[in-house]
């Protein structure tokens, strides 16, 4: 795993599970999705039309580089969603365009 | 359709403070802010879930965020502005019994879907966000802005990597290194574009500054506990390449001279698994820029600033600016800024008059004078070479990482139209800046190209059109808003 969940100087919510591309991963409620995808391994986030791997650039609402699908919702920022117990979410495409 | 008597849009420093100020003097006041917790970017908190988290490092923000929590405002969080226009006839007369008439409607869309709001002053104060470089391989996962990474460590609670390269220019890295150090990242090197000299220099003038800047040479210096944690520091050094199949694996530095052109000396190829960025700032000012109000070219400011008067009035009755959109100088000086635009909006609502508002912005405008006095310098200090970083994109780097147009692509279609006067024009020829991030992670980059191509300057080329929406929203959504309450 290359992102790490810091754990000092703070607390926690219990955890919720959400579902990332069918597999099932525990996540805190509130954190961002980017933050949980991070955690978890992933890194490419979507794939741009040429089909090269893109993952969080800005971690702040402007580049739309962290696009995923939540719900069936495509174009979601995952940087600026939190994340929601059993929640829906697919990597991969983003449905950007 | 809501209204208010003002819209504050951007609840980091500036946004905050006028806020306060505003509600304290009996204004009606909205802040609209698109984080999920205010504070901007610089004062950006924990989610709410998390407790426990220490905000000591921010007493100027903590004092800030207790004064807007405690004043008398509508507040929306998770809300975009994606527009900014004046009201069309329809709408004037739908606002009709509402006197004086509102001057600006603002295009909302949050949770509860889109929104209209009807304001007769609005003051952006949006922020800015990290300047963009292209080089090859920067768009693989694992290269990040510093302020993105910085974020995920004091927001979010989570280190983005394991093994971190940072570069850039901006002091701002510095920060983002101690912070990383602090939460047991490995850093595989630190990369500046200033020499050693260079960089202290600037630092013990910066340290002269108030704000996040003052913290670092306050402390007894980074380079002193980047040494302690032995990570190898390169001044004079540039990030050249990124390297990496499906994330990046390495980072290439290579090594510049004082005006950051390429020495000649072989890249340093240093494995990582992330690459921060920290060359700078550029302010935010897609919706000055769409509302029609001038713009100046101030590179040390971070690029196109919203030209204001001592007000912080922009020219455009009815909208004032505050904070990092008016020129990047930190925390503190955009709290100021907030204070003069408040008491200038609520002299135009009369809810002061001139003398009172002369009397409460004295002692604003003197601590603005030195705030200003020293941000001067800092800028001038950091001010990033944008030819040189311009020129380290090669012919198969993406320039529009949305559209995926190539410096390539860029530079054969300026070689073939070189009479192409503004940026506009190159964005109509080779789909830059179209796509959802709307121009913002590559109008830079190709300023700089087209400025190298053509020999014009920066200034000469202007900036691309802004225009409705700011950014991506359900299109199912904007059909809701009546079609006549849209004027683009």
């Amino acid at each position: 795993m290359t992102a790490t969940r810091i754990h000092d100087g703070v607390r926690r919510p219990a955890s919720v599970s959400i579902d990332v591309d069918g597999a099932r991963v525990d996540a805190y409620p509130g954190e961002s999705l980017a933050a949980a995808l991070l955690a978890t391994g992933v890194r490419a986030f979507r794939h741009s039309q040429s089909g090269k791997p893109r993952g969080p650039f800005c971690n702040m609402g402007v580049c739309f580089e962290c696009l995923v699908v939540v719900d069936g919702d495509a174009g979601v920022r995952a940087c600026m969603t939190p994340v929601r117990e059993g929640m829906r979410v697919e990597t991969g495409s983003g449905g950007a365009g | 359709m809501e209204r208010a008597d003002v819209a504050v849009v951007g609840a980091g420093p500036a946004g905050l403070a006028a806020t306060v100020v505003l509600a304290e003097h009996g204004a009606d006041v909205v802040l609209v802010d698109e984080q999920a917790q205010s504070g901007g970017q610089i004062y950006r908190q924990p989610p709410e879930t998390f407790t426990g988290v220490a905000f000591a490092a921010h007493a100027h923000g903590a004092e800030l965020l207790a004064e807007a929590d405690a004043a008398a405002c509508r507040r929306l969080q998770r809300t975009l502005v994606w527009g900014l226009f004046e009201p069309d006839a329809a709408q004037e007369i739908a606002l009709n019994g509402s006197a004086p008439s509102p001057t600006w409607m603002l295009g909302l869309a949050g949770e509860a879907g889109i929104d209209l709001l009807a304001v007769r002053h609005v003051l952006v104060a949006a922020g800015a966000y990290d300047l963009p470089v292209a080089f090859p391989g920067w768009t693989l996962p694992g290269v990040m802005a510093a302020g993105g990474v910085q974020a995920f460590v004091k927001s979010q609670k989570l280190l983005p990597g394991r093994r971190f390269v940072l570069a850039g220019a901006h002091p701002l890295l510095l920060l983002v290194a101690d912070q990383l150090l602090a939460a047991g990242a490995e850093l595989a090197a630190v990369a500046l574009a200033q020499p050693r000299p260079g960089m202290t220099d600037a630092l013990a003038t910066a340290a002269r500054l108030r704000g996040r800047v003052a913290r670092l040479g306050a402390a007894g210096g980074p380079f002193l506990r980047l040494r302690r944690a032995r990570v190898p520091v390169l001044f004079s050094h540039v990030v050249a390449a990124a390297e990496g199949a499906e994330a990046v694996q390495a980072a290439h530095l290579r090594s510049i001279d004082s005006a950051w052109r390429p020495t000649g000396a072989p890249d340093v190829r240093v494995e990582c698994d992330t690459v921060a960025l920290g060359y700078g700032f550029v302010p935010s000012t897609e919706l000055t820029r769409q509302a029609g109000c001038v713009h100046g070219w101030r590179s040390s400011a971070g690029g196109w600033v919203t030209e204001h008067d001592e007000w912080q009035c922009a020219s455009e009755a009815g909208i004032s600016v505050a904070g990092e959109v008016s020129g990047v100088a930190g925390a503190e000086q955009a709290a100021e800024e907030g204070r003069v635009a408040a008491l200038g909006i609520l002299r135009d609502l009369g809810k002061l008059d001139e003398g009172e508002v002369a009397r409460l912005a004295a002692p604003v405008r003197r601590r603005l004078r030195r705030l200003r006095r020293f941000s001067a310098v800092v800028q001038e200090q950091f001010e990033p070479r944008r030819d040189a970083l311009a020129a380290l994109a090669d012919s198969s780097t993406i320039v529009c990482r949305c559209e995926e147009v190539t410096a390539g692509e860029l530079r054969s279609a300026l070689a073939t139209h070189p009479h192409l006067g503004d940026i506009d024009a190159v964005k109509q020829l080779t789909r830059v800046g179209m796509g959802p991030c709307q121009g913002r992670f590559c109008q830079l980059t190709v300023a700089a190209l087209t400025a190298q191509s053509t020999g014009r300057s920066i200034a000469e080329l202007g900036a691309f059109t802004a225009r409705p929406p700011a950014k991506p929203i359900k299109l199912g959504e904007l059909a809701d808003v009546e079609a006549g309450e849209m004027r683009a």
